[in-house]
């Protein structure tokens, strides 16, 4: 619309009041003269006056029509719309039971989707808070033909980014587990070791100080600086005004402080808050867990980074892929690569492999889809109601129709009533959903703890917006139908107070709007019965491992700068110790968690005599691991020995597989003992023993290949100590800190609880749907059983003449019940065999998210279909038993 | 011919132009208020054509807008307050170009209407 039609407009209205006052003006004027020639001929002045009234016809009418030569349609038409909302509110006001339960299921229909929808945000559409346009950043990443996801090394990275046209720049970013502070306060922190590009390629600025720069990317070691993030600064720091320049020890190491980030900002990786970013320069210096101290600048085989930018504007991502596929080709051309063929992809930020968005939205999808069927069910809930109070409305609406308002006109008028309620009902839904949101991630951070989790969940315009659009739909969906009906009524038998109910179609949408809920909340209630039978069924999955009284205590000897025969001292030290406690069974050590949920890097390695197929993945999860390691997490030898003391750095090299290696390579377990192999390159290993298949990242993984290195032969300086006894479970972590803090009390302790809580983490996304599709599916339950309860009460209300009848005619009330009651299951039965066809139809879809069950699991169908066809039966039994209890003479006189 | 509606979106095109018509061509003979205007038209077509208030004022708020009359406040001879509409200059240019149409159009009809033989009925 042109600024010149909006001037027009606002001339229009500033003069229409003038006008409107002179119109009205002209009318008397002329209803003046016309009652003076009628009292010049005689006539009386009341007669005279009514005779020109009646001869004018109808003032309003005429009033709105000379309006209309002169207001532009849209302005008069929003005008009417005003006029309409405010007639809606008082009509609405004038009944407030009905108001308050329609807002209030609206609420929480709408609240649900508003929370759903925000997390979707979280993770898909806004995933990086203080990131402009952070859902169409690009990933960077290398493949292995297996579908292996890797990691850039810093070269190849510094390549691609040297030579790449595709991205308007490249960063590159390391997670790593740190600590700020010294000693047992010291607190563990995520970290992200970063290039110097990393704070322009994401446009985010300081809020103090400077961000990183490219100068911060000169020369490994040469760059002892940090920018913190405005939480830490915050938190540890009291938002020190000065605190640039100062030192901060991360990791026991000594970092200057730049500047502190934009406060938004919260680091890269989905679902982490990071709290520090320091030159990935400073690599070597603050260690990256999982790799040798190399210099990462030039080994190509370190694979840390994660890579990112933005595309360049009309760049796609198939552009992107092939143009990186080209460079990729051409540096292989050039310095050949020692791992396996890798070939580069480019995805869309929320397609990231291995991270928390990819995890994640598989379950928000039906978690969003479960959502908008609760309202659904809402919708047709609040349909009744309102078809209800249409009936008791068609008085007004007659009189309406009658003084000839136009049926458009009516329906207009109710569905603006109904966009007021659902407005209002968004309004609150989205303050639940605020409310809600912040409940689940706390949930989500007691799980992650002593690490703190992120998620960009603040209610912004995206989330209002769809807030609005749901809301609007859902006052078509309930509204449509019943305003069309109210519409088209019977004047005549309104008028004649006819007040006998019809049969024929208003009886069939209200059975029509019980079948519908029932076919939807079975439909919710398959899928959170098949939630939680998964989640059943992840908790009593054997893992392979007994995780009950055992701790998990991690810490890393470099963080107090210890060299490898310093840590190897400490290592020794600790075991023993906690070996003399009389309340420790068993000690190891081990570089990984079971269950970690975390890709950890796998090793490249060799099978004496095995030639492996060109391209074939022969890169495995290992892990480091002390003697008694299989005793004290209880993983079952299946053949050969345990490590034990004397695999030490000058006993013979050794290693133990998983049978699922064992049997790939060698055909069993019995014969891989004896064999020899080479992991990540090192001295050839003698298998000494097969250990049963563990779970290693999820419990839902399938079997995958896996090595044991004994940690005397492998020395790391970043370890977990693992104890097993019979004392308290908090007993016997607390014990297991002190025997750290005992020998060494500046150590930070990265964290310290039991294996089991570690190992719920990794069932999360199990309990965290199951919760949720639980959660939606009684919400949904509820409603339906509210909604049905409600028209077979309204429809026996109506019925209170035929009961009377009836019983007066000695039906007993049993009878009339039973009737009801074969009416009330004969429509549960059709929703609830709709529902099943719907259920079998779309439950494979839920294959993704579900573990141990099919998606046609019989036992939830089972429970589902009797709990809806036991709250129909209910919520038919009540209003029919009540109505049959009534006096039948009283019933009769009511006509 | 009643111009008279309960539904003012019922009227058509050539309802509207007829009765614009009608009005200007009475205010020719000088400025009228909107009673008189009405009553002119009913008394020249001996009762004939009776113009609802309801079709009489939007047609003449659309005259002024299209800038064909103009309207003022005055005294009518039995020294009441009413509004005025004269006719402009663009409005008199209006009622012939809308007289000869109306001329051209009842010629066609009149034409229609008297034709001794009808068409088509030799087989």
């Amino acid at each position: 619309m042109s600024i010149l039609t909006w001037l027009k407009a606002l001339k229009a209205l500033t003069r229409r009041r003038r006008d409107e006052d002179d119109l009205q003006e002209e009318i008397r004027a002329h209803l003046a003269i016309a009652a003076g020639e009628r009292m010049a001929d005689g006539a009386d002045e009341r007669s005279a006056r009514l005779e020109s009234l009646k001869e004018f016809g109808n003032v309003t009418l005429t009033t709105e029509a000379a309006r209309r030569v002169w207001i532009p349609w849209w302005l008069d038409a929003l005008h009417d719309q005003l006029n309409d909302i405010r007639y809606a509110i008082r009509a609405l006001a004038k009944n407030p039971a009905f108001s308050l339960a329609v807002i209030g299921v609206l609420t929480l229909g709408i609240g649900l989707n508003a929370a759903v929808f925000t997390m979707v945000k979280s993770i898909a559409l806004t995933p990086l808070a203080g990131v402009d346009g952070s859902a169409g950043l690009g990933v960077v990443f290398g493949e292995t033909n297996t579908g292996r996801e890797v990691d850039l090394s810093y070269p190849d990275y510094k390549y691609i980014r040297e030579h790449d046209r595709a991205f308007s720049g490249l960063l590159g970013s390391g997670l790593i587990t740190a600590s700020v502070g010294r000693g047992e306060h010291a607190r563990p922190i995520s970290a992200e070791l970063v290039t110097g590009n990393y704070f322009q390629v994401l446009g985010v600025g300081a809020e103090l100080g400077r961000t990183l720069l490219p100068s911060d990317e000169l020369a490994p070691g040469r760059h002892p600086v940090v920018v913190l993030s405005d939480g830490l600064w915050r938190r540890d720091f009291g938002a020190d005004p000065d605190i640039v320049g100062k030192t901060v020890q991360i990791k026991q190491y000594p970092l200057t402080v730049v500047g502190v980030a934009d406060p938004r900002f919260h680091g890269t990786i989905v679902s982490y808050d990071v709290e520090v970013f320091i030159p990935l320069m400073m690599a070597a210096q603050l260690g990256l867990e999982n790799t040798p101290l190399s210099d990462i600048t030039t080994d190509r085989r370190t694979t840390i980074l994660n890579v990112l930018g933005h595309l360049r504007p009309g760049v796609t991502f198939a552009d992107a892929a092939a143009r990186t596929g080209a460079l990729w080709a051409a540096l292989a051309r050039d310095r050949p690569l020692t791992d396996p063929a890798l070939r580069l992809r480019v995805v869309p930020f929320w397609q990231a492999p291995g991270s928390a968005q990819s995890y994640i939205l598989p379950s928000l999808t039906v978690m969003g889809a479960m959502g908008l069927l609760v309202l659904v069910i809402a919708c047709a809930n609040i349909a009744g109601l309102v078809l209800v109070r249409g009936m008791s409305r068609r008085g007004e609406i007659a009189v309406r129709l009658a003084l000839g308002a136009t049926r458009t006109r009516i329906v207009r008028l109710l569905l603006i009533e109904n966009l007021v309620l659902a407005v209002t009902g968004a309004i609150l839904g989205v303050l639940l959903g605020r409310r809600w949101i912040p409940v689940l991630v706390g949930y989500i951070d007691t799980l992650a703890a002593p690490q703190r989790v992120f998620f960009n969940i603040e209610v912004d315009s995206l989330v209002i917006a769809f807030s609005a659009l749901v809301a609007c739909g859902s006052a078509l969906l309930f509204g449509f139908v019943p305003a069309l009906q109210s519409s088209r009524m019977d004047l005549v038998s309104v008028i004649n107070e006819d007040a006998s109910p019809r049969a024929g179609g208003r009886g069939r949408l209200r059975a029509g709007l019980v079948v519908s809920q029932v076919a939807v909340s079975l439909l919710l209630l398959v899928g959170a019965g098949l939630a939680a039978r998964s989640f059943e069924a992840a908790q009593r999955a054997n893992p392979g491992f007994d995780a009950t009284h055992v701790t998990s205590v991690a810490v890393d000897v470099k963080q107090i700068r210890y060299d490898e025969a310093r840590g190897r001292v400490f290592y020794r030290q600790l075991l023993d110790a906690a070996r003399a406690d009389p309340g420790i069974e068993s000690a190891t050590l081990a570089a990984y968690n079971p269950l970690n949920l975390l890709e950890t890097r796998a090793q490249p390695m060799e099978i004496e005599g095995y030639e492996p197929s060109r391209g074939e993945d022969m890169a495995f999860l290992s892990n480091t691991v002390g003697a008694d390691y299989f005793r004290t997490l209880r993983i079952n030898l299946l053949a050969g020995r345990p490590f034990e003391e004397r695999d030490d750095e000058t006993g013979a090299p050794v290693a133990i597989v998983n049978n699922t290696l064992a049997a790939r390579f060698w055909g069993g377990a019995a014969d891989a003992v004896g064999k020899r192999v080479r992991v990540g390159g090192g001295d050839w290993r003698t298998v000494v023993g097969v250990a049963a298949d563990v779970k290693y990242l999820r419990i839902n993984e399938s079997p995958r290949p896996y090595v044991y290195v004994p940690f005397q032969q492998s020395y790391r300086s970043s370890m977990i100590l693992h104890t097993r006894g019979s004392v308290s479970d908090a007993t016997l972590v607390a014990r297991a800190r002190a025997h750290v803090v005992a020998l060494d009390a500046d150590l930070p302790i990265l964290s310290a609880r039991l294996l089991g809580d570690e190992a719920r983490a990794s069932l999360l996304f199990f309990n965290f749907t199951a919760k949720m599709l639980l959660i939606f599916g009684m919400t949904g339950m509820a409603l339906a059983a509210m909604g049905t309860y409600g028209l077979v009460s309204y429809t026996v209300k109506q019925s209170t003449h035929e009961i009377g009848i009836r019983m007066a005619l000695g039906a007993s009330g049993l009878s009339v019940v039973r009737g009801f009651l074969a009416r009330g299951l004969r429509l549960g039965a059709i929703g609830a065999t709709v529902g099943i066809v719907a259920a079998l139809g779309v439950s494979r879809l839920l294959t993704g998210v579900l573990f141990g069950v099919g998606p046609t699991d019989p036992v939830s169908f089972v429970r589902a279909l009797a709990l809806v066809l036991g709250v129909v039966a209910v919520a038919t039994i009540v209003p029919a038993w009540s109505a049959a209890r009534t006096n039948p003479l009283s019933a009769l006189r009511h006509q | 011919m009643t111009l008279h509606s309960s539904r003012p979106d019922a009227r058509t095109d050539l309802v509207h132009g007829t009765l614009d018509m009608l009005i200007l061509r009475t205010l020719q003979w000088g400025p009228q208020h909107g009673y008189a205007i009405g009553q002119t038209i009913r008394a020249q077509s001996s009762d004939v054509l009776q113009v609802e208030a309801g079709s009489l004022y939007p047609a003449l708020q659309r005259l002024a807008k299209k800038g064909w009359v103009t309207a003022k406040w005055g005294q009518t001879g039995a020294n009441q307050r009413a509004k005025f509409y004269r006719l402009t200059p663009a409005g008199k240019k209006q009622l012939l170009r809308e007289e000869s149409r109306w001329t051209e159009l009842v010629n066609a009809i009149g034409r229609v209407m008297k034709a001794a033989v009808a068409p088509g009925t030799e087989e």
